[in-house]
């Protein structure tokens, strides 16, 4: 390292005050919360449910909608169309409204004056206030991630492998199956998490369709304004621990499935 | 067996234009261009990956132009195998198999018996990661073999395999053939066409320019783009003229006789570079001897390749020890002599 230039150490002190830009919030509520505050929080059913609710509403809601985004992320990677851009500018869209917004916009469609509220209604389902509500605002601001993991996974498959396949007998739905979904896992699983871990944190837009139920995020705000920030802080650490811990088993989880993929494709194409 | 009939098809910047082409029911045949010249293109229609504009495309008397891909039978070899990296050799091989929903055991025995045909049985179990371009090879043609199509389809199966292993190759493609499997290998490389195909076409800018056997082609080529995939490089723009009896074509610089013939009044006269012999003495008995200087002398697969001029330019063959033996130099005098049977006028 002595022998490194100027440049080297600037850009090393400019790394290393982005890390703790990270950390320093996290270590500051960690070093903050006192075991006996953080488990009390933890024994609190009201934390428990809200944290349930959160991570199972935002899994279901990556679950259900990766059904339609993963064969529309297969079409955008594989067609050219007039109007292509403007898609892919919708697809983006909510990447860049503000989360608010995007919760108003919602709420006009789901509520029971809305084109969906209506449908939902007649069946007797109120989404708003409803976890389906919530899983469809999750579902809203986090769905690009996932098309876009999932588009760009597809279009770094060789187009000829899926001609391959057809060629030795595969209708377009096997070839779709047993060679563009193989091949393409990793962005997909890397998608899914990230859709995941968008929609878990999503606060603005979840807080206009459903206060209640709370999720985490609305929890923890909700504790923060009523009763400050030392109440709301053990519960926060509380929530970041679990997702961590999802995050993690996931990576593993989905690194050892594509590890071999992995390496074939790199080593082939 | 295989029709194309008045095939066109249009793509940005090119376009495959009005092909008619037959294949006869176990036939080696070999369609020779340069890269971008439409053949790929052409086996793409074949197999349905892409429609032609315009035509038809018969298979075995069936018309096949709107056929979906997986039920033609054209079993297609891409140029870099298309194998599925994320399956092994032996799941590579069934995957057609399994399409077919046909009993474990039979797929396995229909794997393993490929497999032997093909010298890869020790490769079942492996990886494609791990294997060497002809081993790839084999495992892509095993592959389409196992669906007993009507007609391989091979595109430029040479083009990524080590020159000590195309021999390899051009064996087992011998062997398929000799089978009785039909195959249409496309390929820019004429010497595949001279030692695989029993007819070869040649394909310019979306065009067939010509067909025929291998031999036919080479010999009497149609132009002189036909010719220089020959590997001719003597051509020369002649008027044809005749005097007391004889018939001589004439250049800007020389004066060669011809044989008997009908030619037309303007041509162009080509020769090969080794049908000229090359002295050091003028041939005063031969009807085609001019003098000429060595330009370049430049080594060739065997012997040398020699550039002289004699007002006309030519490209002469000779062996090493000829080189050797006439102190051959740029700049030295010699002289070249040519039958008039060897000499072409298109």
């Amino acid at each position: 390292m002595d022998k490194r230039s100027i440049f080297h150490w600037v850009v090393l002190v400019l790394s290393s005050l982005v890390l703790l830009f990270i950390l320093a919030p996290l270590i500051g509520m960690v070093l903050d919360t006192t075991p006996a505050e953080f488990f009390e929080t933890v024994r609190d059913e009201e934390v428990q449910d809200s944290v349930w609710l959160t991570l199972s509403v935002a899994f279901m809601a990556t679950l259900v909608f990766s059904f339609m985004a993963i064969p529309f992320a297969w079409m955008m990677a594989r067609y050219n169309f007039t109007g292509k851009q403007i898609v892919q500018g919708l697809i983006d869209l909510p990447i860049v409204l503000p989360h608010s917004a995007a919760g108003i916009a919602l709420l006009g469609f789901i509520s029971r004056d809305g084109l969906l509220g209506k449908a939902a209604d007649a069946i007797g389902l109120n989404l708003v206030g409803n976890p389906v509500g919530i899983a469809l605002a999750m579902a809203f601001v986090s769905l690009s991630f996932l098309i876009n993991a999932a588009r760009d996974g597809f279009a770094a498959v060789p187009e000829r492998l899926e001609k391959a396949a057809m060629n030795l007998g595969a209708t377009p739905l096997r070839m779709f199956f047993t060679v563009s979904l193989p091949l393409t896992w990793r962005n997909i699983a890397s998608g899914f998490i990230m859709m995941f871990a968008r929609g878990m944190s999503e606060f603005g837009a979840i807080v206009i369709i459903a206060y209640h139920p709370m999720t985490a995020p609305v929890l923890i705000y909700e504790r923060f304004n009523q009763f400050g920030l030392s109440y709301a802080r053990p519960a926060s650490l509380f929530f970041i621990l679990v997702a961590l811990v999802i995050f993690i088993i996931i990576r593993v989880f989905s690194s050892r499935t594509n590890r071999t993929i992995k390496r074939a494709s790199l080593n082939n194409y | 067996m295989l029709e194309l009939k008045n095939i066109s098809k249009s793509y940005n910047n090119f376009m495959l234009k009005d092909i008619n082409l037959s294949i006869q029911k176990g036939e080696y045949f070999i369609l020779l261009g340069r890269s971008g010249a439409g053949k790929s293109q052409l086996l793409e229609l074949i197999a349905g990956l892409k429609s032609p504009d315009t035509g038809s495309i018969y298979l075995n008397g069936r018309d096949i132009t709107g056929e979906k891909i997986q039920n033609r039978k054209t079993g297609m070899v891409f140029q870099d195998y298309a194998i599925f990296p994320h399956l092994t050799v032996y799941e590579n091989i069934a995957y057609p198999l399994r399409i077919k929903k046909l009993k474990k055991e039979k797929i396995g025995n229909a794997v393993s018996e490929m497999a032997e045909s093909v010298n890869i049985r020790h490769l079942l179990d492996r990886k494609i990661n791990g294997l060497s371009g002809g081993e790839k090879q084999r495992v892509a043609v095993a592959r389409t073999l196992v669906t007993s199509p009507d007609i391989i389809l091979l595109d430029e199966p040479m083009a990524s395999i080590d020159a000590p292993l195309r021999d390899d190759v051009r064996r087992l493609l011998r062997k398929i053939n000799s089978m009785g499997i039909t195959m249409m290998h496309v390929t820019h490389d004429y010497s595949e066409a001279v030692r695989l195909a029993h007819r070869v076409g040649v394909i310019h800018k979306g065009k067939i320019l010509q067909v025929g056997d291998p031999d036919s082609v080479f010999s009497n080529p149609v132009n002189r783009f036909v010719a220089r995939f020959a590997g001719i490089r003597n051509f020369f723009s002649v008027k044809i003229n005749n005097q007391e009896g004889k018939t001589f074509a004439e250049s800007v610089n020389c004066k060669y006789e011809l044989p008997e013939g009908n030619y037309p009044d303007n041509g162009l006269m080509i020769l090969k570079s080794d049908s000229i012999n090359l002295s050091l003495k003028e041939q005063k008995d031969m009807n085609n001897c001019i003098e000429a200087t060595v330009i370049e002398i430049n080594r060739a697969e065997s012997g040398y390749e020699l550039l002289v001029d004699a007002g006309d330019r030519y490209h002469v063959l000779i062996s090493k020890n000829e080189t050797e033996s006439f102190f051959l130099k740029a700049g030295k005098t010699v002289f070249l002599s040519f039958s008039p049977d060897s000499i072409r006028i298109i």
